[in-house]
């Protein structure tokens, strides 16, 4: 009885990891715990793939 | 006059556009509509012939007739995390909260009503065609014989959500994925299944559409990926996206179908195959542009910035000087 459509899925990656960056009411931006602004350092935006078209999918359809 | 972002805290993808309005010296309050009654408030009055409101969050304390824009980036279920949370309690907060913005003349990146309309992948697909974009031959159907029929009219076939949702009990991802040609269809009267005709793709694009401005970025595909690797997202990557030239007819063909979508905002992706023409896969009227831009340094978030600062019409209009990244 499962759709055909479900044949095709695979389990989702489980991200675990935790993103070094918390939120500052005050600026309305992440904020790295050594001051910085987290969507200025693209390495750590990239390891996280927190910018990727996969990001968000969970709560949103459109990526 | 304020920008208004509705997005989650942890939206760092957001936090791009938030810096450069910072920079433009453009007001913004950002907030969560998930944090209706626990730390964002609302109020308006609509007396003797006159409406006004206002938003709080953060200490901050915004009209509503002060808005100039708003942008509805990633933002959660009103009242979610509510001290007392209720599907009734989302739906007064959510009705409270857009009804009162809709009361506002800001402009809408995207307006709701917009942003409800182009998350249907059969209705892209039509307006699309319509458009002037070259269309993958799809089928999306409950009948298993249909499916079948339309596999042996076209025999190399990909299968994909037609919602573009995930499962999630238990979560699981479901790419576009190829469709073995002694596939058994019988299972297609389950559920509505989305079956199209692959593209042998050299590259895959993803055209970001901010008002009248078209970025394009390309991603080479590997000479030696296997056929079976057909959707971007979770396929190995070689190589990252570069700034690509958006062909004229192409570009017409998006600004027909921004300005019918009643959209400002729009990531279209797009297959090109070997003859360079670019297939029209879906439009995500509120896509992620983060990686682009990081990869390109295509100033997406830049334009976003102008876009919602600006003072230009909400609808994007066909025809215009549309910026093309190259």
């Amino acid at each position: 009885m499962q759709p055909f459509t479900l044949n095709y899925a695979r389990p989702a990656v489980q991200l675990d990891v935790t993103t070094p960056y918390a939120y500052d009411s005050g600026l309305q931006l992440n904020v790295l715990p050594d001051g910085r602004i987290a969507a200025t350092d693209h390495a750590t935006l990239r390891a996280l793939g927190t910018t990727t078209s996969t990001a968000g999918s969970k709560t949103h359809f459109d990526d | 006059m304020t920008v208004l972002i509705l997005t989650s805290e942890e939206d760092v993808t957001a936090d791009m556009v938030v810096l450069r309005l910072g920079e433009a010296g453009v007001p913004v309050v950002r907030l969560d509509p998930a944090d209706l009654t626990n730390g964002v408030a609302l109020s308006g009055e609509y007396v003797q012939g006159a409406c006004r409101g206002h938003l709080s969050v953060g200490g901050r304390l915004v009209s509503m007739n002060g808005l100039r824009s708003i942008w509805v980036r990633r933002p959660g279920q009103a009242a979610a995390r509510a001290a007392q949370p209720s599907a009734w309690l989302t739906e007064e907060s959510d009705q409270a909260l857009y009804g009162m913005l809709r009361s506002t003349d800001a402009r809408w990146m995207n307006h709701p009503d917009a942003a409800r309309r182009a998350r249907h992948k059969p209705w892209q697909l039509r307006l699309a065609q319509r458009a002037g974009l070259a269309v993958p031959a799809t089928l999306i159907t409950t009948f298993p014989q249909a499916a079948r029929e339309f596999a042996e009219r076209f025999p190399d076939l990909v299968v994909k959500p037609v919602s573009g949702a995930h499962p999630q009990e238990p979560p699981r991802a479901v790419p576009t994925s190829r469709v073995a040609p002694d596939a058994d269809f019988s299972a297609v009267a389950f559920g509505p299944t989305l079956l199209q005709r692959r593209v042998p793709k050299r590259a895959d694009v993803r055209l970001t559409v901010v008002g009248e401005r078209l970025l394009a970025a390309r991603k080479p595909v590997d000479p030696g990926a296997h056929p079976d690797d057909v959707d971007v997202r979770f396929a190995p990557s070689v190589s990252p996206w570069l700034p690509a030239q958006v062909p004229p007819r192409v570009a017409e063909a998006v600004h027909r179908y921004m300005k019918c979508a009643e959209l400002a905002y729009g990531a279209f992706d797009f297959a090109e195959d070997a003859d360079g023409i670019w297939w029209f896969l879906e439009c995500n009227q509120s896509g992620q542009f983060g990686f682009v831009e990081m990869d390109t340094g295509q100033p997406i978030a830049a334009a976003i910035a102008g876009w919602l600062a600006g003072d230009g019409d909400a609808v994007p209009s066909a025809g215009g000087d549309g910026d093309q990244a190259g």
